[in-house]
């Protein structure tokens, strides 16, 4: 790939397939180019972003409750 | 105290200790079995078989690799073993994703994350929309996006390639984030 003929989809499928990866290659500074010109991959980069941070930052808590069934089912009970 | 000590003495028939490690690593096992399954009672079941199966087979554990490494590995499984029950879901396809590119950016994404604690509707957003990926493009996400490990070690827990689990994370961003920005539109 060289900077004449990257195309926006295969920007967006490299943000997607390289995404926390180490980003070194010849082929990462023609996408960095390519982001700091392109608004539409830059949207498209910051929003895969954020789906991840979305499903990073919904965590549950267990219940006590929970907790008390999931010794009893161990047979741990006595030692909580 | 050490988790390897620990380790050691519940390894030893020491049940208190053996408790300690269930304390220790409940919370984190809950909390990625709802975010495969999405449903908390069939999370709490799958925590139990979890723990049940480290109580059963800790003399194995040779301490090579981290318990909660470990444990991933088990809770991995029990979801994949539940998932295979529950026959005939409907799961999207992954093979179209042209469309993922045709589309305008009308939303305001970058308050989203912060509204995650008390905003219900986008919960369900987020729900529904890892629930339409198989079970295990949900798991190589949630392993190597969520839970932060590396693609190797994903590749390890998950039992898959780092070629397979780097073509199951690619589809699995881009239909999460293609699915968010339709329901946000
Ligand atoms: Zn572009």
């Amino acid at each position: 790939m060289n900077e004449k003929t990257v195309t926006c989809k295969e920007v967006m499928n490299y943000i997607c397939e390289s995404l926390g990866e180490d980003l070194n290659s010849e082929k990462c500074i023609t996408i960095k180019d390519h982001l700091d010109e392109c608004l539409d991959c830059k949207s498209y980069y910051e929003t895969v972003e954020i789906t991840i941070d979305c499903y990073r930052k919904y965590n549950v808590k267990m219940s006590k409750d929970a907790h008390k069934r999931l010794m009893k089912f161990l047979d741990l009970d006595d030692c909580d | 105290m050490e988790e390897k000590e620990i380790i050691k003495r519940a390894q030893s028939g020491d049940r208190k200790a053996l408790a300690n490690l269930v304390k220790i690593h409940e919370q984190t096992i809950y909390n990625f079995a709802f975010k495969i399954c999405r449903d908390k009672d069939k999370a709490e079941n799958i925590m139990q078989e979890t723990f049940y199966s480290m109580v059963k087979s800790l003399h194995q554990f040779d301490g090579k690799s981290k318990l909660s490494t470990w444990l991933f590995r088990i809770v991995s499984n029990h979801c994949l073993m539940l998932a295979r029950k529950i026959k005939n879901r409907p799961f999207v396809s992954l093979e179209d994703d042209e469309n993922i590119f045709e589309e305008k950016y009308a939303v305001d994404w970058s308050t989203l994350p912060n509204k995650i604690a008390e905003n219900e509707e986008l919960k369900i957003i987020l729900d529904n929309a890892i629930k339409k990926l198989t079970p295990d493009y949900r798991m190589i996400f949630l392993l190597r996006d969520v839970e932060g490990f590396s693609t190797e070690k994903t590749g390890e827990i998950a039992n898959l390639s780092v070629p397979a689990v780097k073509s199951r994370l690619h589809r699995a961003r881009a239909f999460l984030r293609n699915e968010l920005s339709k329901s946000l539109q």
